[in-house]
Formats: structure tokens, C-alpha cells, sequence
């Protein structure tokens, strides 16, 4: 076989267990991020496809660069490695995060497909240069940012309800409150996404913003949308003192726009990170080696990003179905505040270039909720399902990408 | 594949599928469907009219089934691990009580229902008086737990706690009326013990206790409320 040929199977290969990822993501951890916004019928199952789809892309292009550089160069380090190794190490855990999600939706293992991937990477790293290869003091930052992410959640979260119960539900006249604060809440959304698009990121290099234009046209931004959400609301009246359904009936409004806000964190969080070996291959197979300057070429996101959408329109509607239907308990200011709390811790981390879960992050924010006497019963045993699955994550990824690592020396080493 | 179809979904299960709140109003709807239903016939029962009361009797059976199996799915499916804005051990007296009421309504039922006892005239309408007393505590406390909805839905703010103690205040009230009530049907009673036959005698004092105990588990209910609020 000629060198083209191959280079052309190896990324033809690589893009179709990407796109097996992406449908993974897709089909589960999409209808996790979306459940409270669906639960609380704030979208559309429609409406949930076409968000994710749409802004898991953009958030992955934009602002996932920096998780997807921490998966590729921070969990191990590449100098000592030879490039046809590495090339079939990247592959090997791509494969092997791949094949353990897929078995853990099959056994209904809450895990994360980003554990897995950094599990995957580490046994790769550990067989291919030993231990020293594996960057220990980095795989110990992103362990502790999976316990730190949803304790960040949960405290956003309980802050944000404790600001809707303080500004809205005590008032006397709640639903003349909440048209104020709504607004408000929501231009605060806008500006944190805003911001998070032009500060660092590839969008304001290439334009040349400084932080500072960045930070203004967030400021900008945020304050039309604060207008244009009280002129939106202007015409809803309360129907009596008490009329806290007319109070949802705002922040479900409100919940389409924090939806858009969890998709787009997630797709710079899960969806970058998941698609970083991918982003290693390829130069990989075109001889180029691992540089620092190597972006990630667009139409693989593009690929990630159909792959979601296709994961989302299959498998993800019986998912967002029993999610949906199995919060019926959670009203919109609550799915609200999860959906907030949530989606800026994912978003911070993204910024920190921390590889998080965002379904993880979400049971911390419903957690905090629930703190904040906002829910009427939060199941904990699931965090311990979590705990229990992400210890178990990490050696069994490691080791299946250790297997699938020596398969591949074996047959094209 | 199984029936659930392979999901992982941690943020769903987290959720239970059915509010325990909502559990507690469904069995006080019981409890209203079923006072409503006694409360009627015990008025024409203290009025000689014993028509149709096997058919209540019956009824109100029914409906005291109907209810403990709501109160037994709440109590088997509230795991360990829950977390809930109120006190899980309080949630569930509160419920017990709410419950007493409609063991207490059955046996009432039953116990009229197996001696149809003539009420003296004269004792008629104190009789009578004191009933409308029980069905008004009952229909308070209804009103209390019914609060709970806002309760949770503002996450227990002042303005609602405030609000369902004055229905809890108001339960207090028409339950100390409805004992003063039940202290005159006794004197009365025993005003009348020369004249009336003797198992009469036993059976009015059985029935002025027992119909009283209604109004004392109503107020148990809100109590427990009271204390389930408070955290």
C-alpha cells in the first residue's frame, strides 16, 4: 500500500469511530445535559436537536479549543514517543473510550465519556513510555476538577434559586418581580456566553479583539437582550397575588435561552474533548507529528457536529422521552437554576481547559437545588452510582486501551 | 433489550417519579372524598334516617383501601438516600395521621352501622352541631396541607408558612370548639342516663368519642405539618 492510501484509511477510520463517538454523545449525554429543560417542558424534543446540534458545534469550534489541547498534550507527554506508536495509541483509546461508553449505556453506568477518554489516554501513555510518560501532576488536576465540577454546580445552582426565591417568590407581588429579574437573570447568560466566545479564543485572534472589546460587546449584548426581554414580557399580567404559574410561565421563556447556554458549554467541554485523539491523528497520519500550532481542522468538529445530531434524532428521543418523562416533578425556575449553575461551571472549566462531565455537573446542580429546599425529592444514590463508575472508569478504559494498543502493535507494528 | 431501553441518565435518576408531595395530597383527597361521604350520612343517621348508611359504610371502606395503598406506595417507595426540603421522618407522620383519620371514619362507619342507636331529641341537635364541628376541622386541615403546594413551589417562603399557620390556627380553633361541643353531648348524655336504656347510654358515649377522635387526628395532621414546615 502506497503511504496516500494509508493515510487516507487511517483518517477515513479514524473519522468513523468519531463519528461513533459523536453519536454516543449524541444519543446520551446531549439528553442528560437537555433532560431539566425538556423535564420541565421548556423545549421541544424538536427544538432539543436542533439546539444541541447547532450549538454543540459552536461551542466546540470556539471555545473547546482549550480542553481539546489538555486531552491531546496535557495527559501525557508526547516528546518520547515515536509517531507511528502514537498514531496507533491515539486510535487505540479512541476506540476504547468508544467501546466503554457504549457498554455503559448498555449496563445503564452513569460514566462519562470524558473519563473515558482521559482513562483510555492514560493506559495508552502508561504501556507505550511507562509511567514517566504519564503527566501525573495534570491527570491529578483534572481528577479533582471531576469532584470539584459538580460541587461547583451545586453551589451556583443553590445561589441562583436562592436569587429567584429572594427577588421573586417573596416578593408580594411575584410575577411583577420576576418580569424585572427575569430580564436581568437572562442578560447575565448572554453576557457569560458572549464573553466566553471573544475572550481567547480563536474568534478574537482572528479578528483581533482585545479582552476588552471582548468584555464590551458582551456588555453590549447583554444589556439589548435585558431589553428586549422586558419588552417580550411586558404584556403578561398575574392573574392573582399568588400566581406562581405565571411565574414558570416567564422562566420557561427564560429556559429556552439556558438551554442554548448548556449545549454550548457542552459542546466546548464533552464534545472537544471527545474529538481530541481524533485531532492528534490526523497530523499523525500525514507525517506532520504532534506540533503545538496544529488546529483542529473544522470539518472534523463539522463531523462531530452531525454526528450529535444524528446520535440526537436516533437514539436521543427515547432518551430525552424517559429523562423528560421522569422529571415531571421539576418546575422552570428550578430547571432554570440547574441549567445556570450547571452550564457555567462547564463553561469556566472550559476556559480553565478542564475536561469535565457535564452530566455530572448537572446532578451537582440538581443537588444544590434540592439544598436550597427547591425540590420536593432528590434520589441520592446516584451519586454513588457516579462515584462508583468513575473509579471504575479509569482502569477498565486504561486497560481496555492497553488491549487494542497491543492488537494494533501486533498486527501493524 | 430491557424495558427502559439502555439509558444512561444520572440527571433523570435522580428524580423520583412520583413527588411524595403530590402522593400526600392524592390520600387527602381520600380523606376529603371520604369525610364528605360519612359527614352526610352521620347527619341523617343522628336525624333517624339509617337509609343507604350500609352503602356509606361500604364506601367509606373502600376508600380507606383506596388510601392505605397510597400510603404504602409513598412509605415503600421513599429510599434511604432521599433528600427532600422537609424532614422525611415528619413527612411520614404527618401522613400517618392523615391516614388515622380514615381508620377512625371506617370503624365510626362500621360500629353505627352494626346498632342503628337512636339519638334522644333533645340531644338532637348538639349532635348534630358537634358534626358540622368535626367535618369543619377536617375541612381546615384539608385546607392546610393543601397549602403545601405553594409551600414548595416558593421553597417555604415567609409569606406561604405564614399563610398555611393561619389555616393550621384556624384547624386549632374549630377543634377546641368542637371539644367544648363534645363535653356538652356528655353532660347531656348523662342528664338522660335515667331514661334511656343503658347500651344506649354506652353506645352515645361511643359514638361522641369517636367522632371527636376525627377532629383530634385532624389536628395531629397540621401539628406534624407545623413541624414538617420548620425544618
Amino acid at each position: 500500500m502506497d503511504p496516500a492510501t494509508t493515510t487516507v484509511l487511517i483518517i477515513g477510520g479514524t473519522g468513523a469511530i468519531a463519528f461513533y463517538m459523536a453519536w454516543n454523545i449524541g444519543s446520551n449525554d446531549v439528553a442528560n445535559s437537555m433532560a431539566t429543560a425538556v423535564g420541565a417542558k421548556a423545549i421541544t424534543f424538536k427544538q432539543a436537536v436542533i439546539i444541541a446540534g447547532v450549538l454543540n458545534l459552536v461551542g466546540a469550534v470556539f471555545v473547546g479549543s482549550h480542553v481539546t489541547d489538555t486531552v491531546r498534550k496535557g495527559i501525557i507527554s508526547t516528546s518520547g514517543i515515536d509517531n507511528h506508536v502514537l498514531l496507533l495509541g491515539f486510535i487505540a483509546s479512541l476506540l476504547a473510550a468508544a467501546i466503554w461508553v457504549t457498554l455503559s449505556t448498555w449496563k445503564e453506568m452513569p460514566i462519562s465519556t470524558t473519563h473515558s477518554v482521559v482513562g483510555a489516554l492514560i493506559g495508552f501513555g502508561l504501556i507505550a513510555g511507562g509511567t514517566s510518560t504519564v503527566i501525573w501532576g495534570k491527570v491529578g488536576s483534572v481528577a479533582a476538577s471531576w469532584v470539584l465540577s459538580p460541587v461547583a454546580g451545586c453551589i451556583l445552582a443553590f445561589i441562583v434559586f436562592k436569587i429567584i426565591v429572594k427577588t421573586i417568590f417573596v416578593k408580594d407581588k411575584p410575577v411583577a418581580a420576576a418580569k424585572i429579574v427575569g430580564p436581568i437573570i437572562f442578560g447575565f447568560t448572554a453576557f457569560l456566553i458572549v464573553s466566553s466566545l471573544f475572550l481567547k479564543t480563536s474568534l478574537s485572534k482572528n479578528y483581533g479583539f482585545s479582552d476588552i472589546d471582548g468584555l464590551s460587546i458582551a456588555i453590549v449584548v447583554a444589556i439589548i437582550v435585558t431589553l428586549i426581554g422586558i419588552v417580550l414580557l411586558r404584556k403578561i399580567q398575574a392573574k392573582s397575588s399568588e400566581d406562581y404559574a405565571t411565574v414558570e410561565g416567564i422562566f420557561r421563556k427564560l429556559q429556552v435561552g439556558t438551554s442554548c447556554y448548556v449545549a454550548f458549554a457542552h459542546g466546548a467541554n464533552d464534545v472537544a474533548n471527545a474529538i481530541a485523539p481524533v485531532a492528534s491523528i490526523i497530523p499523525l497520519a500525514r507525517g506532520e507529528g504532534i506540533g503545538a500550532t496544529i488546529g483542529i481542522p473544522y470539518w472534523l468538529l463539522a463531523l462531530g457536529g452531525v454526528g450529535i445530531a444524528v446520535g440526537c434524532m436516533t437514539w436521543g428521543r427515547r432518551v430525552m422521552k424517559t429523562v423528560g418523562g421522569r422529571i415531571t416533578s421539576l418546575t422552570n425556575t428550578r430547571g432554570f437554576s440547574v441549567d445556570f449553575g450547571a452550564a457555567t461551571t462547564v463553561l469556566i472549566a472550559s476556559k480553565l481547559g478542564m475536561p469535565i462531565s457535564t452530566s455530572h455537573t448537572v446532578v451537582g446542580a440538581v443537588i444544590g437545588v434540592g439544598l436550597a429546599r427547591g425540590l420536593e425529592a432528590v434520589d441520592l444514590s446516584v451519586v454513588r452510582k457516579i462515584v462508583v463508575s468513575w473509579l471504575l472508569t479509569l482502569p477498565i478504559a486504561a486497560g481496555t486501551s492497553i488491549t487494542i494498543f497491543l492488537i494494533l502493535r501486533g498486527v501493524f507494528g | 433489550m430491557k424495558k427502559k431501553g439502555h439509558i444512561r441518565s444520572p440527571v433523570a435518576d435522580t428524580f423520583r417519579r412520583k413527588s411524595p408531595f403530590g402522593q400526600l395530597l392524592k390520600h387527602m383527597e381520600k380523606v376529603r372524598e371520604c369525610i364528605d361521604l360519612l359527614g352526610d350520612g352521620l347527619i341523617r343517621y343522628y336525624k333517624g334516617d339509617y337509609k343507604g348508611f350500609s352503602d356509606i359504610t361500604k364506601k367509606v371502606s373502600e376508600i380507606e383501601h383506596e388510601a392505605d395503598l397510597i400510603k404504602s406506595n409513598i412509605r415503600n417507595h421513599l429510599p434511604s438516600t432521599i433528600f427532600m426540603p422537609v424532614d422525611k421522618g415528619k413527612f411520614m407522620t404527618t401522613l400517618q395521621e392523615q391516614d388515622k383519620i380514615l381508620n377512625h371514619a371506617e370503624n365510626l362507619a362500621f360500629m353505627l352501622d352494626m346498632r342503628h342507636t337512636k339519638i334522644p331529641k333533645k340531644l338532637r341537635e348538639v349532635f348534630i352541631e358537634h358534626a358540622k364541628l368535626v367535618i369543619k376541622t377536617v375541612g381546615a386541615m384539608e385546607d392546610s396541607v393543601g397549602n403545601i403546594k405553594d409551600l414548595v413551589e416558593t421553597s417555604f417562603v415567609k409569606r406561604e408558612r405564614e399563610q398555611t399557620k393561619e389555616f393550621i390556627y384556624k384547624v386549632h380553633r374549630l377543634e377546641w370548639e368542637a371539644d367544648r361541643k363534645k363535653i356538652e353531648m356528655t353532660q347531656g348524655i348523662y342528664k338522660l342516663e335515667k331514661k334511656l336504656d343503658p347500651m344506649d347510654v354506652y353506645h352515645l358515649l361511643k359514638i361522641a368519642d369517636w367522632v371527636d377522635d376525627i377532629a383530634d387526628h385532624a389536628e395531629n395532621v397540621v401539628d406534624w405539618l407545623r413541624a414538617m414546615m420548620a425544618r
